[in-house]
């Protein structure tokens, strides 16, 4: 492996961090050194086999934060193109570029700016939330993130204040070669609403790059957070990320993972319901083509009483592509009274194309409401002929069947903006034009 | 006499080997309403999958002519865009795909040199809408999807009038509608077809022809058409049952097919 030690001092220096940042690190950097590139043998990896994916840490160094970028914020009316949002903070490599936040909003109390900028302006409550939900003790990429993170996101809203528009934060990875650790942490106080969405993507680079990034969302007692994440990589990237949301009282969490690009994207996304009364839904979208391999892992945790989780991943995939997803429902102890439901379906386009689905649950408490199902099938020829019998060509009629079924995730986006961007996102996914790594030149 | 639009030649079609139709012959000119009667597994979806070029439906013999080009080696989209279109017996459900997303897709297929945006499309498609009778709720749901068997047969009319097509085949049309849907369905039928236009209605009951008249009307029985005639035929039909009819031709019952075959 290429990352050491004294990259974590370097990069730790070059931000000029707090010193209980640097042993946060430092603590992680030990987990790196006694851990192993996962590999079959490990039930959590047991899908995905790095040897056969000719994949290792060696070639990559750190994009390392540049001493002269610098952050352009613009205060003025945010309507972009693609709609409208309250704030944007946009990362390229390591360095966040660029931040801005509504007037408004700002004049609200509500935070968006770099991580690496927060945790020096906004010490005590970064130090008081960062990595209380994602631990570095899970697995190597997970200890690696925790040392190495740079960039990022931190976004406050605090009590009782609404967001009402979109705020969004755009990764690019722009050299290629490298490793990116783009963290988020997003504290949302107690009756406050807010959606947060992220964009990453790639512009075509020479060679591989690892994006191996962070959220952490901290809901407050009767918040409202709404989450969506929209993967786009380029086929150089190989793609680690982590999604660890809590949920206190009564509170309203939702995330949408839609993932497209990369080589290989290994997502987990769990919610900690820990307060009584949450209402989770957890929905996801993948397309996989072109020797793409996804691996997802889902974590509905229950610790409180009468939480309501509503889980569904809906993926298609053509050509020799492969998928995984695997799915933990655990009910704890106190959790009685717990709805929980979790539903994967995937289509599949291809002969030489394999999903692989396993749920499991873990059930603690008697009082509980509980239902998992899987599916993979294949595309209904009849539904084909029938939208041929109407002049639609072969490759429409699928493109059509394959975003009717993605349908069911995407029309429970609430935000006409966001879902937009997603359908867009989609689109120029099904119609051929994302580049695998042999097509991104060598 | 204006040329004929659709030209069945001896056609024979076999399904999974076995022989279906065993030759067929029909010509149907501008303006035109032909029915093909027959009892269950004499052929009759056979003969309206095998116009639109259903995969697995084989032609072994013969052609299909299409205003004087054969159609017969042509892909099922392709001669829905050249203009044929056919209703089906039991339309299929598309999960997810909006009735109005699904038309304008198709219409634009279809219309290659006058395509339509979608407030453009809206417009049109209200129109149709508004002539069929049909509200604004079933073009935003999903197409088929948790229909009525009225609201499918509805939605197949509302399709027909859109596309526009010169040849429409009507596949038991009347199959799954109580009397007032069939009223409503066959008026429907009736108001989109017009003198330019060649219409093949296959039905099993005589019920349908009561709306949609027919000028001809042909009796199918075991892959072959057995008669032909006007309106009368299918009237002689109803009263006396496909089984003294066959008595009568002298048909052995040897030469039923299995339901299946259709």
């Amino acid at each position: 492996m290429s990352f050491t030690k004294e990259d974590v001092e370097q990069l730790s220096a070059a931000l000029r961090e707090p010193r209980w940042v640097l042993e946060r690190r430092l603590d992680a950097w030990k987990i790196v050194e006694d851990s192993e590139l996962p590999h079959g043998k490990i039930e959590a990896w047991r899908y995905t086999d790095f040897r056969r994916l000719k994949f290792s840490l060696d070639p990559f160094r750190l994009a390392a934060p540049q001493e002269t970028t610098e952050i352009t914020e613009v205060q003025e009316t945010l309507v972009k193109e693609e709609g409208e949002r309250g704030g944007y903070v946009v990362q390229r490599d390591a360095d966040v570029v660029h931040q801005e936040l509504s007037p408004d909003l700002a004049a609200q109390g509500v935070i968006l700016m770099s991580l690496d900028k927060a945790v020096v302006e906004h010490e005590e409550i970064v130090q008081e939330h960062l990595f209380t939900q994602t631990k570095p003790d899970d697995h190597l990429f997970a200890a690696l993130h925790c040392s190495l993170f740079s960039g990022g996101t931190f976004l406050y809203v605090p009590k009782g204040v609404s967001v009402s528009v979109p705020i969004e934060s755009q990764r690019w990875i722009d050299e290629g070669g490298t490793g990116i650790f783009p963290h988020s942490l997003i504290v949302v106080e107690e009756g406050a609403e807010l959606t947060y969405f992220e964009r990453f993507q790639s512009i075509p680079i020479p060679n591989d790059s690892i994006s191996n990034g962070a959220v952490e969302v901290v809901a407050g007692p009767r918040s409202h957070v709404g989450f969506v994440a929209l993967q786009e990589y380029g086929g150089r990237v190989w793609n680690f990320q982590r999604i660890d949301m809590s949920a206190a009282r009564d509170a309203v969490i939702r995330s949408l993972i839609v993932t497209l690009g990369g080589r290989f994207s290994r997502q987990e996304v769990r919610t900690a319901m820990r307060g009584e009364g949450v209402d989770c839904e957890m929905l996801g979208l993948y397309f996989a083509e072109k020797g793409q391999h996804f691996d997802f892992r889902t974590f509905q945790d229950h610790i409180g009483p009468r939480c309501r989780s509503d889980l569904l991943y809906k993926g298609a995939l053509k050509d020799d592509s492969r998928t995984v997803y695997s799915g933990m429902i655990r009910v704890e102890p106190h959790a009685e009274g717990t709805d929980a439901y979790q539903t994967n379906r995937n289509l599949v386009l291809s002969d030489h194309a394999k999903a692989d689905s396993k749920p499991e649950l873990e059930i603690l408490n008697n009082d509980v409401k509980c239902s998992h199902g899987a599916s993979v099938g294949q595309m209904n020829e009849e539904e084909i002929f029938y939208l041929m019998t109407r002049g639609i060509e072969r490759p429409q009629a699928e493109r059509l069947i394959v975003n009717g079924f993605f349908e069911e995730v995407v029309g429970r986006v609430r935000q006409d903006e966001i879902r937009q961007v997603l359908s867009d996102a989609i689109e120029h996914k099904l119609t051929g034009r994302w580049h695998s790594a042999g097509e991104e030149g060598a | 006499m204006p040329d004929p639009i659709l030209v069945i030649e001896d056609l024979h079609v076999e399904v999974e080997g076995k022989p279906i139709l065993r030759g067929i012959d029909l010509k149907i000119s501008p303006g035109e309403i032909h029915a093909i009667m027959g009892p269950n597994g004499s052929g009759k979806s056979t003969l309206a999958n095998a116009l639109m070029g259903r995969p697995g439906y084989e032609v072994t013999k013969g052609r299909v002519l299409y205003k004087d080009e054969d159609v017969s080696s042509l892909s099922t989209d392709e001669r829905a865009r050249k203009g044929m279109f056919l209703a089906f017996q039991y339309p299929t459900e598309v999960p997810g795909v909006s009735v109005v997303n699904f038309l304008r897709t198709a219409y634009n297929a279809v219309h290659e040199d006058n395509k339509l945006g979608p407030l453009e499309f809206r417009k049109y498609l209200q129109e149709k809408m508004d002539l069929l009778e049909v509200g604004d709720e079933m073009v935003n749901r999903y197409v088929n999807t948790g229909f009525s068997g009225g609201e499918r047969k509805k939605a197949e009319v509302l399709q027909m009038a859109v596309l526009d097509p010169q040849m429409s085949i009507l596949d038991e049309t009347d199959t799954g509608l109580d009397i007032d849907a069939l009223k409503e369905v066959s008026e429907g039928v009736v108001k989109v077809h017009d003198s330019n236009r060649g219409m093949l209605v296959i039905t099993h009951y005589q019920r349908l022809l009561n709306y949609v008249e027919p000028h001809f009307v042909h009796v199918l029985i075991g892959g072959r058409i057995v008669r032909s005639g006007g309106k009368d035929l299918a009237l002689e039909l109803e009263a006396k049952g496909y089984d003294q009819f066959r008595t009568e031709l002298g048909i052995p019952e040897g030469e039923e097919l299995s339901d299946q075959a259709g």
